[in-house]
């Protein structure tokens, strides 16, 4: 792609001085190639000991049931369709991030797309788990697929959303890889290069005979096309399904209209929050700092600011739609999320997901790593709780009041949720040291046109409008990884 | 074409050498290496690749093999000798006798699983209460003793006659004295064995002895009438019914049956003829009548009498010395003012009745009811009652002489003092004292276990008898199974003991009627005794009702009555603490069956315990939270109880519940709440029912087990309707807006194709006005549909089983505006003693357009082609969507497998207690969802009759077990395609309306609104 001189004014995408091919290998494949450091050995024993509990808890629920869970006869999901939204949501960052903004051409995805998408496959490897063991009887798990059978001519019940779910996620979860894998192919196939020993064989396997060819690299680019054009669909069907699991039954605070384009925004809201959380962390500890730059930082916080608000919108459009419909049991349903016994888990939905995201608005704010890092998670918690809201606040009031209950998780609602972050991050940590967790090959791409030593050598040759060169300069003292000095002279 | 060529495969072939010839003599031309390989090194040498291969082969071949064994079958084995009435899969029904009142027991294959109502009864109609549904529960009750036993040891019965025949020639001899105690006894035949007993052993007596008694009515009869009886009370020609604290539809003599009286003057046929009795109730805690009374008034149990003294002077116009204003209580005292009017212009259709068990106040209950004329009407006194002829004094003296040591046997048939007498210590004491002390109970409870011998009775179910109810209604008790363990009835026990020339206790029922009762009912021989079994019971014709006049003179009486009161107030600053019994567990004497433990109280709506009632405001002051542990000081004894806050308790009152804090009830029962028994007090020769109590915190707080912990409606009116009987005179569908601007939801389909019901449309219509909210129903369900019982925990969890609920509602008046029904605007209400209640039975509402039915993504919930929502639990993957997705949350989840799972085994799990289970419905596995089936198997049961015999489902011909028991007739099911069907009228009334039905889902039961008989005003 592009190696045309891009325009001054846009911001580098690359930084660092002296940046080469062999550079960019060389960074990216640093924690592939070397031992693990200290912080990765302390991350990763602390997020198996967490995947370890989730085993434990989840096998304690397989063994003596769902009753083991603090649901009842009113409220029938809780913690786990919750924690499954969640992580279903958290997922949708990384299919926008590799299919939409692939087919906008908006290069600065380069850099943060292979993290994204494996976090997409991690994030549905665990959301899947709580669709098999929040079933009461998960051994005939396989029943909801219409698959030919003996029991009859019993067939599946295509008018039940949790159907179309099961076809939803099944789908998602198996573009999501094939699409991630195929970015990996030119990756594996430089490892492959760089590697000895057995090491080379597993990796020459896996990068299916990678040769670099012309052909091959024409050959890839059309097939990340056509996947991102492919993928581009789920981005907005999979989590419109999700909703409708809630959208088409007849409860109160479900029963919305607008769930489909409000969960979807949500998704994408806290999908981008956590792959802020990881790659903030990420860039630090393994040293990317030049590949993910402030700009980056700064992008995908603007996308978490429109998403925010357009969740925020949704928010409001949901209390006038219950004022302006008259409905007596919806009214009840969203005035009790705020005077109802759950109140606090109200304030914190709407105050994570739509107050505090509004600081973004500041570019201060933005461009604070700390500050951003601390809003990506409060995001994700605000997130959790407006499926915690939405599910158990609307069911525990619904319409006979003799029903009406509260709902207190036990320890095995909580060590299945806090188990499933630590399956999710010895995934992750699994991932940063076996496969490259930057896309080198997106990276190269853009190298030449859009980094920063591509611009400074452009600003060097001079003849710039001093105008821009100054916008451009005072672009770049938000960066922490440029050296504001080296430019004085220019 | 023919073709020669001939194909070879090699030169050998070709040319057919020796060598060639001999290998292919084989079917394999290489011999198979199998000998080598079994023996020599084959086994133990290195693997080449084949064999790995042949072995990987062989072992998936041969587990594949192992794994297409057959699921072990379990063999039925068929009669090899069928007897002559047990056909496989086909129920037989037993006339039988349960506490007086005539009823059938359904048998499968020799075991009793169900007991139903006799539609002839003369009491209920076939109504059956909560008690007896669950009665069939207690036959199969593993601790259940096994064989008589002495000094804690088993014995044969053999050995127990002979050790009790020689003990009692012994005392003979001796001439102390011999004591029989028992609950009240009604079988005339049992009456005569004991009265044999006596001839035999002359210096015995014969005590009943009620732990809940009602010597109180019956020394006051004694001292008015001189008829020492407890009347029959009908209710049903009472058009003004005033209840002093008698809780006559949940407790009170005998509740069923006026459950039965008291509905049908409000029931749809009552209204429809715009006739609808008044009932007032004054009283102390909220009981089940007071919560169905139009107007309920609460009083202190010292205000109750001072109160019955108004009302007298108000009746008759004379002001008895002493009587004085209710000062702190004017709401009680003008409304006596109202109700002696009401009551005097309704003279000859009124009753006054009195849940106290003092003399006085009955007394005084006797001269209004006299100056009312009752007495003939709505009281007879000569077709009495004899459900209950406890005589208190008679017991306590009992124990005097116990203690004085001069009795030196005693036995105590159905009747546990050691538990529920109020001074248990001195019974303890006595006991020590007397040299045999035998025990027929079939548990080892608190007072068996003192006995040093223990005959266990046979169950009812086991047993031969009678019963006799009211005076002329002789019903037959005969067994339906062998008696399960080695145990004996206690009529025959007593007839060996005493030498009786009959000693087979069948004989001598038979013998009892051929010679006394048969006759009654117009039948004799052999042909009326199988007549009898047939029909349950003979009713000989009734005494003429006459009418009494009370003349004595009422100024002692008001003075004892004034006393008391004074007593119980005392300066005001103790609460005064009510003792009454729960629907569920009475007496205490069940409390070992799971199905009353689990059956939730109807007003308080707890389970598996009892509690101390307060009223809102009290808690307030004490700044107690619900469950919050309180120790309760009265009468010299203490107990430490949760705190409930129960709207209606009268302010500066405490109610608490006897019949719990059993210690050897067996498993279930055992430390189930606290014994409230000690407090009782005697007074003038009765047990008396309330003291003055001082509450103390603990600081501890102990959750009780509620199935419903919300309260009010909210206002939501499509849920529950109601209207004042005003109202309903002018507009019969005065809620319904039936007619003219009734919105016809049923025609709102946009998206969902209606099912054709070709044949059938089973519907369900329920009487809110009839429905007294006494929860037999549940209990009936759970015995009908094998429902677990899933205990306190994980009732507190919220997650009780029952496919039936009965929902409850409190509304309170807002200084004079009725209906205040928001849980915000409560909060902010001052007054919350008057409380208006409402109940509602909620099961399955087999929608035309289920919820449920589109989002089961397996299709295990889906709609019949009879109208019917039905769950195929096979199919249930246990996604729990359909129960989110249900508006009435009727839908109830196996979280665990209750019938196999350790933590439950106490309840229905033991391979004994399995046997109560239904055979015609399965028990439902963990994780699957269940709910109201509308009884589908007794459909299909009625369906295979009508077709055996070639005809059609006639109105009638399957009644569900719900509407079966109800003693109300609250509930009618039946076919909505038949026009002249009973539920068709019923739902084609203006009153009818469908729960939620804006929602569009069609509901299959409909309800018809609650009437209450207030003028505007008052509502």
């Amino acid at each position: 792609m592009a190696s045309h001189s891009e325009s001054i004014i846009r911001e580098p995408l690359i930084t660092g001085k002296d940046i080469t091919y062999a550079q960019i290998t060389n960074d990216v494949l640093r924690p592939v190639e070397n031992m693990p450091g200290r912080a990765w050995w302390i991350g990763f024993t602390v997020a198996s000991l967490g995947a370890c509990l989730w085993v434990f808890s989840v096998s304690w629920t397989f063994w003596y049931g769902i009753g083991e869970w603090g649901l009842n006869k009113t409220v029938g999901w809780a913690w786990d369709i919750t924690g499954f939204v969640w992580w279903v949501g958290i997922g949708h960052a990384g299919t926008l991030i590799s299919a939409i903004l692939l087919l906008f051409r908006q290069n600065w995805r380069n850099s943060i797309n292979r993290s994204a998408e494996a976090m997409t496959i991690f994030a549905v490897i665990c959301a899947a788990t709580y669709v098999v063991s929040h079933m009461g009887r998960p051994w005939l798990a396989y029943w909801p697929l219409p698959l030919p059978n003996q029991f009859g001519s019993i067939w599946v019940n295509f008018n039940s959303p949790l159907v179309w779910d099961v076809f939803a996620i099944s789908t998602y979860f198996s573009v999501s890889l094939v699409f991630w894998y195929t970015g990996l192919l030119p990756d594996l196939a430089t490892i492959r290069d760089r590697a000895t020993g057995i090491r080379r064989k597993i990796y020459s396997v896996c990068s299916f005979g990678w040769t670099g060819s012309v052909k091959t690299w024409q050959r890839f680019e059309t097939v990340c096309l056509i996947l991102a054009g492919i993928s581009t669909p789920l981005v907005l069907s999979v989590h419109t399904i999700v909703s409708m699991d809630f959208a088409t039954s007849l409860i109160p605070g479900w029963h919305t209209t607008i769930f489909p384009p409000y969960f979807v925004a949500g998704a994408i809201f806290s999908g981008f929050a956590m792959v802020q959380t990881l790659l903030l962390v990420t860039r630090k500890v393994l040293g990317l700092e030049n590949y993910i730059t402030m700009f980056h930082i700064e992008a995908m916080n603007k996308i978490i600011l429109l998403t925010g608000s357009i969740v925020g919108v949704a928010y409001l459009t949901e209390f006038f739609i219950a004022y302006y419909s008259g409905g007596e049991y919806e009214q009840y349903t969203f005035l009790n999320r705020f005077i109802g016994p759950y109140w606090w888990a109200g304030c914190m939905m709407y105050g994570c997901n739509v107050l505090m995201t509004q600081l973004m608005w500041f570019k201060k704010i933005r461009t604070n790593i700390p500050i951003s890092w601390v809003l990506s998670i409060v995001v994700n918690i605000g997130m959790w709780f407006e499926r915690f809201v939405i599910i158990v606040t609307s069911l525990h009031r619904d319409f006979v009041p003799s029903s009406w209950v509260m709902f207190y998780p036990t320890w095995v609602d909580v060590s299945i949720f806090v188990g499933s972050i630590g399956l999710f991050f010895t995934m992750f940590l699994l991932f940063i040291r076996v496969l490259p967790s930057i896309a080198m090959a997106e990276v190269k791409l853009i190298l030449k046109s859009s980094s920063e030593q591509a611009k400074r050598k452009i600003l060097e040759h001079g003849g710039h409008d001093k105008e821009q060169v100054e916008f451009y300069k005072e672009s770049l003292t938000t960066f922490d990884s440029v050296e504001i000095a080296d430019y004085e002279k220019i | 074409m023919d073709s020669n060529k001939k194909y070879w495969k090699g030169l050998e072939e070709l040319n057919k050498t020796p060598e060639f010839v001999e290998k292919n003599k084989h079917e394999f031309a290489e011999p198979i290496p199998i000998e080598d390989v079994l023996t020599g090194g084959g086994l133990a040498g290195s693997t080449p690749r084949r064999d790995f291969l042949k072995a990987l082969g062989f072992g998936v071949g041969a587990v594949t093999l192992a794994a297409c064994q057959k699921v072990p079958v379990h063999k039925s084995i068929p009669y090899l000798i069928k007897p002559e009435d047990v056909t496989p899969g086909v129920a037989n029904y037993y006339t039988s006798t349960y506490e007086g009142h005539a009823i059938l027991v359904k048998t499968r294959e020799g075991r009793p699983i169900k007991i139903e109502g006799n539609p002839k009864d003369l009491l209920a109609k076939g109504g059956v209460s909560a008690q007896a549904q669950s009665s069939v529960l207690d036959l199969y009750d593993v601790n259940r003793l096994k064989n008589p036993k002495k000094d804690g040891g088993d014995l044969g019965w053999g050995q127990t006659d002979e050790f009790i025949k020689s003990e009692l020639a012994a005392i003979k001899a001796g001439g102390k004295k011999i004591r029989i105690v028992s609950s009240t006894i009604t079988s005339p035949s049992t009456l005569a064995v004991i009265a044999d007993f006596i001839t035999q052993f002359p210096n015995t007596k014969h005590i009943n002895y009620d732990a809940v008694s009602y010597t109180g009515i019956i020394q006051a009869n004694q001292n008015s009438f001189g008829k020492a009886v407890l009347p029959h009370y009908n209710f049903d020609k009472a058009d003004v019914i005033v209840s002093f604290g008698a809780d006559f539809l949940g407790t009170w003599i005998s509740p069923a049956e006026f459950t039965r009286q008291y509905v049908q003057n409000r029931n749809n046929k009552s209204l429809q003829s715009k006739k609808m009795s008044r009932h007032i109730q004054f009283e102390t805690g909220m009981s089940l009548t007071g919560s169905n009374a139009d107007v309920r008034i609460p009083v202190k149990p010292s205000e109750e009498g001072l109160a019955l003294v108004n009302l007298y002077n108000a009746v008759s116009g004379k002001t008895l010395p002493g009587s004085k204003a209710l000062k702190n209580n004017s709401t009680a005292d003008k409304a006596i003012a109202i109700v002696a009017k009401e009551l005097l212009a309704a003279k000859g259709k009124a009753l006054v009745v009195a849940g106290s068990n003092d003399v006085a106040t009955q007394v005084l209950v006797n001269a209004i009811n006299s100056l009312l004329g009752s007495y003939g009407t709505t009281i007879d006194l000569d077709n009495p009652s004899r459900q209950y002829a406890g005589n208190d004094a008679g017991f306590v003296e009992i124990v005097n002489e116990t203690n004085r040591g001069e009795v030196d046997a005693v036995f105590f048939l159905n009747s546990n003092p050691v538990y529920d007498y109020y001074s248990s210590k001195d019974i303890v004491a006595g006991l020590k004292k007397v040299r045999l002390r035998v025990s027929f109970a079939d548990h080892n409870d608190e007072t068996a276990a003192l006995c040093n011998v223990v005959a266990p009775n046979h169950y009812y179910l086991e047993s031969w008898g009678d019963d006799n109810a009211i005076e002329g209604y002789y019903t037959i008790l005969q067994p339906a199974i062998n008696p399960v363990y080695d145990t004996r009835q206690a009529e025959q026990s007593l007839l060996i003991w005493s030498d009786n020339a009959v000693k087979d206790y069948y004989t001598y029922v038979r013998n009892n009627w051929d010679k006394n009762l048969l006759s009654k009912g117009g039948l004799s021989g052999q042909s009326g005794w199988e007549t009898l079994l047939q029909t349950g019971f003979v009713k000989a014709a009734a005494n003429v009702s006459g009418s009494y006049t009370f003349s004595r003179d009422l100024n002692a009486v008001a003075q004892t009555i004034l006393d008391h009161s004074n007593l119980l107030a005392g300066d005001g600053s103790k609460f005064e603490l009510q003792l009454y019994q729960t629907v569920a567990i009475r007496d205490g004497k069940k409390a070992n069956n799971p199905w009353l433990q689990e059956l939730p109280d109807p007003v308080s709506k707890v389970t598996w315990d009892n509690f101390a009632a307060l009223s809102p405001a009290d808690m307030k002051n004490k700044g107690y939270q619900e469950g919050d542990v309180v120790t309760i000081d009265a009468n010299g004894y203490s107990v430490t109880l949760p705190v409930l806050s129960q709207p209606g308790q009268k302010q500066g009152t405490v109610s608490v519940a006897v019949g719990y804090g059993r210690t050897n009830a067996g498993p279930v029962g055992d430390n189930v709440g606290k014994n409230a028994f000690p407090f009782f007090s005697l007074r003038n020769g009765t047990f008396q029912t309330s003291a003055t109590a001082v509450l103390t915190a603990t600081g501890d707080n102990s959750p009780l087990s509620q199935t419903q912990t919300h309260h009010s409606i909210e206002g939501r009116n499509s849920i529950i309707k109601e209207a004042t009987f005003t109202e309903y005179l002018k507009n019969p569908s005065v809620e319904t807006g039936k007619g003219k601007d009734h919105k016809d939801y049923s025609k709102n389909n946009l998206f969902w194709q209606d099912y054709d019901h070709p044949q059938y449309n089973w519907v369900m219509a329920i009487d809110l006005n009839a429905c007294t909210g006494c929860g037999a129903c549940v209990v009936a369900c759970s015995a009908e549909n094998n429902i677990p019982v899933v205990g306190k925990a994980e009732v507190g969890r919220r997650r009780e089983m029952h496919w039936i609920r009965i929902d409850r509602y409190y509304s309170f008046n807002d200084n004079g505006k009725g209906g205040v029904t928001k849980e915000t605007e409560i909060a902010k209400l001052e007054d919350l003693d008057h409380v208006k209640v409402v109940y509602q039975p909620m099961l399955c509402q087999h929608c035309g357009h289920a919820p449920c039915e589109t989002v089961c993504p397996v299709l295990a919930t889906v709609h019949s082609s009879e109208g019917l929502n039905q769950m195929a639990y096979n199919r249930c993957v246990g996604t729990r969507y359909c129960a989110n997705n249900c508006p009435y949350k009727v839908r109830r989840f196996n979280w665990f497998n209750y019938w196999n799972d350790s933590r439950f085994e106490n309840y229905l799990q033991n391979d004994h207690t399995l046997l109560v289970l239904n055979p015609d419905v399965v028990t439902r596995s963990r994780g699957v969802m269940e709910k109201c089936s509308m009884c589908v198997q007794r459909i299909q049961a009625g369906k295979l009759k009508a077709k055996i015999e070639k005809r059609s489902v006639k109105d009638g011909d399957i009644k569900v077990a719900c509407q079966q028991t109800c003693p109300a007739n609250a509930i009618v099911f039946g076919n909505a395609n038949d026009p002249d069907s009973e539920v068709s009228k019923a739902l084609s009334s203006e009153r009818t309306y469908y729960v939620l039905e804006e929602l569009g889902v069609q509901p299959g039961v409909g309800y018809q609104v609650k009437i209450r008989n207030i003028s505007e005003s008052e509502a």
